[in-house]
């Protein structure tokens, strides 16, 4: 179908783009406009948009004020980094098995890991938190770790199971009959194939499980150390008041990573939600 | 390429999904060297059966031996088989080296052997200046043979091809075509091939399994299914353009064959082929007769038809008629360029020894052909 738009659907469709990304990125710019400006500065009324004496202050000051601010960044990067890798390790296998293979339940399975995700990790706190007794790994990084993984897993499947279902069967077959193991067509072939959906299952994974430590970190651990940044960063919640451009400041460089990580790995997300069969 | 032996039998091969029985008791004996070609239409489960002796697909019934051990359970790796399929289905992270070595790693082979024997099959195949190529940067042709490079290297007793040329345009299929046969010569591997052109069937096999719903239809080299097809089903499946069947009316039983009338009275003929007890005269049969097989002097009989359509190939003149007693146009097959035209009346000539005839269950009558003879003079 060849269409052409006119001049005024076109500018229709970016107002449409314009109106969600001012939508999506406000918050952001207002995070960091407070971040820039002093701690007296940013309750003025009315609203300005550029106040007197606006600087990077609070990016230096904020290190000293909390000092474990870095041990709270790199606890959430490790946090999510291991959860990713946990939690890939199981859907690899997984979503291959729920796409190539025949068996009792299947779909039931599935059915049930959507459901899971639905509930969500809010509800199950209370028999999560007797488990992590049972188990003496409260207060650890285990506590954030598996259930962070445990609840990204199910996502992760869906996903990645869709793509595997595009790698035509003949492929695995044909390794089969040349005396290829299970595992070793999973590694050799299905893997290498599979990397722009891999990649695009890690990332979704790894911003779920940055995005919602806060719960299980809250929850399942007190030990300061251990914090991820989104705990940690309660420590700029002063007696009197809260330091808000540091704490803003804190969070944009928290966000840092991801933001890093999503545009290095972007091709691979677009090429992985679009990308046809896997045609050779 | 050392000595391949490869004997493969199947005894009562069958198979089921849930409950279609899609191969419903297949036997066949192939010896060792053998060029055998499965060829049915599509959907009669000629890659069903291919998976089955391959360990694709599991055996619902009966027994499956190669080389003298019932392989039933084994897993494909252990059957001394290697499979070349449809979709060539290459690894396209891998280069063509790694492609035709991947049986090799599999198998954990030292590089220095790995490197040798790859090589070897490539040059078979002249790949040799190709090899570091990533299949998505080859030609269709090239990528089957990588496909087969693959095969090759496992050095199997037999060779599997499901469809393996389908996938490429006319010209370069009848190049391949020439290759595989070299290559089977060559390689003096038993190979079993599944298509469903019977060209490709005719213009390779040593023998034809023609399939036909599930069943084998009949087995044979390819002059005796071209000669002597034993029923309605092959005779119409092999050769191009297909066999005119004609409803005719048996009118005379004896030793010197049956004698059949055309319908509207169009002339009677009497075919030379031995009786079967039960065929009387007044039972309803089938002629068949060739569109190659026309003479236009010298005839038992002639048939004066009006053409409809009129394809000129040069070499051939080709002739479609409307003809009672047929479902399809009867075709004939004029040599030369010939002065056929559409709509004018044109008379085309058959001779009793080149018909077929068929009961009314479509079995063939056997036809008193020295297929020796045949061979011998050439004449396909
Ligand atoms: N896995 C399967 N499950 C159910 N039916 C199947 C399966 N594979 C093949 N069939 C059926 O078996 C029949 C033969 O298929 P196939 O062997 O592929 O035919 P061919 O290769 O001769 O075209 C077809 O009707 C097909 O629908
Ligand atoms: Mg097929």
């Amino acid at each position: 179908m060849i269409h052409r738009f006119r001049w005024y659907e076109y500018g229709l469709i970016y107002l449409a783009h314009l109106l969600l990304l001012i939508f999506i990125l406000a918050p952001f710019l207002e995070a960091l406009l407070v971040s820039l400006r002093p701690l007296n500065a940013i309750f003025s009324i009315p609203y300005r948009f550029v106040t007197p004496d606006m600087g990077f202050d609070a990016y230096v000051t904020m290190w000293k004020n909390v000092p474990l601010l870095w041990r709270y960044i790199l606890n959430s990067l490790f946090i999510a980094t291991s959860v990713t890798v946990l939690a890939l390790a199981a859907i690899i296998p997984a979503a291959w098995a729920f796409a190539r293979f025949e068996f009792r339940g299947r779909d039931a399975f599935l059915g049930a890991f959507l459901a899971v995700n639905m509930v969500g990790g809010a509800v199950l706190i209370i028999p999560l938190f007797k488990l992590m007794v049972t188990l003496r790994i409260l207060n650890t990084y285990m506590a954030m770790i598996v259930p962070g993984a445990a609840f990204t897993i199910p996502t992760g499947i869906w996903l990645l199971r869709s793509y595997l279902m595009r790698i035509p069967r003949e492929l695995e077959e044909a390794a089969w009959v040349d005396g290829a193991s299970r595992l070793y067509i999973l590694r050799r072939v299905i893997v290498p194939i599979a990397m722009p959906g891999i990649v695009v299952a890690a990332i979704a994974t790894f911003i779920t499980a940055y995005a919602q430590q806060f719960l299980f970190a809250l929850t399942f651990n007190s030990v300061n150390e251990l914090s991820p940044l989104p705990v940690g960063i309660y420590q700029f919640f002063g007696r009197q008041r809260v330091i808000w451009n540091e704490l803003m400041a804190a969070s944009l460089v928290g966000i840092l990573p991801v933001l890093v990580i999503y545009v290095v790995l972007q091709r691979y997300i677009v090429a992985g939600l679009t990308a046809g069969a896997v045609k050779e | 390429m050392g000595a391949c032996v490869g004997q493969l039998n199947l005894k009562d091969v069958k198979k089921s999904f849930g409950a279609a029985e899609i191969i419903r008791g297949v036997s066949l004996d192939v010896d060792h060297g053998e060029f055998v070609v499965f060829v049915g239409p599509s959907g009669c489960g000629k890659s069903t059966l291919l998976r089955m002796i391959a360990g694709l697909e599991e055996i619902s019934g009966g027994e499956v031996r190669i080389d003298d051990v019932v392989v039933n359970t084994l897993p494909p790796v252990k059957r001394g088989i290697a499979m070349v399929f449809q979709s060539y289905a290459l690894y396209p992270h891998m280069s063509v080296f790694e492609n035709i070595a991947f049986p090799l790693r599999v198998e954990r082979r030292p590089q220095a052997e790995v490197e040798q024997r790859v090589r070897t099959a490539a040059s078979i195949l002249k790949l040799d200046s190709r090899l570091h190529f990533r299949p998505g940067d080859m030609s269709g042709g090239q990528r089957q043979r990588v496909a087969i490079g693959r095969a090759i290297v496992r050095e199997p007793s037999v060779f599997l091809f499901d469809e393996p040329l389908s996938n490429l345009d006319a010209s370069l299929r009848a190049e391949m075509r020439v290759e595989l046969v070299k290559l089977h010569a060559e390689l003096g591997a038993t190979m079993i091939y599944v298509t469903h052109d019977q060209v490709e069937a005719m213009t390779m096999a040593d023998r034809i399994v023609v399939l036909d719903g599930g069943e084998i239809s009949q087995v044979g080299t390819p002059l005796e299914l071209y000669h002597l097809p034993q029923n309605l089903f092959v005779a119409s499946f092999i050769g191009n353009p297909k066999m005119n069947l004609i409803k005719v009316r048996c009118e005379k039983v004896d030793d010197a064959g049956i004698e059949v009338a055309l319908p509207e009275a169009k002339g009677t003929i009497n075919v030379p082929v031995d009786r079967r007890r039960g065929t009387k005269p007044g039972h309803a049969l089938t002629l068949g007769i060739r569109p190659e097989h026309m003479t236009p002097d010298k005839s038992d009989l002639n048939l004066r038809l009006t053409a409809d359509v009129v394809e000129h190939l040069g070499a051939q003149t080709v002739s479609y008629a409307g003809m009672s007693g047929m479902q399809e146009p009867f075709c004939a097959v004029h040599k030369g360029t010939a002065p056929v035209r559409i709509g004018q009346a044109l008379t085309v000539g058959i001779n009793a020894e080149d018909c077929h005839l068929f009961d009314g269950k479509g079995r063939a009558f056997r036809r008193r052909v020295d297929l020796a003879r045949l061979a011998a003079a050439g004449d396909i």
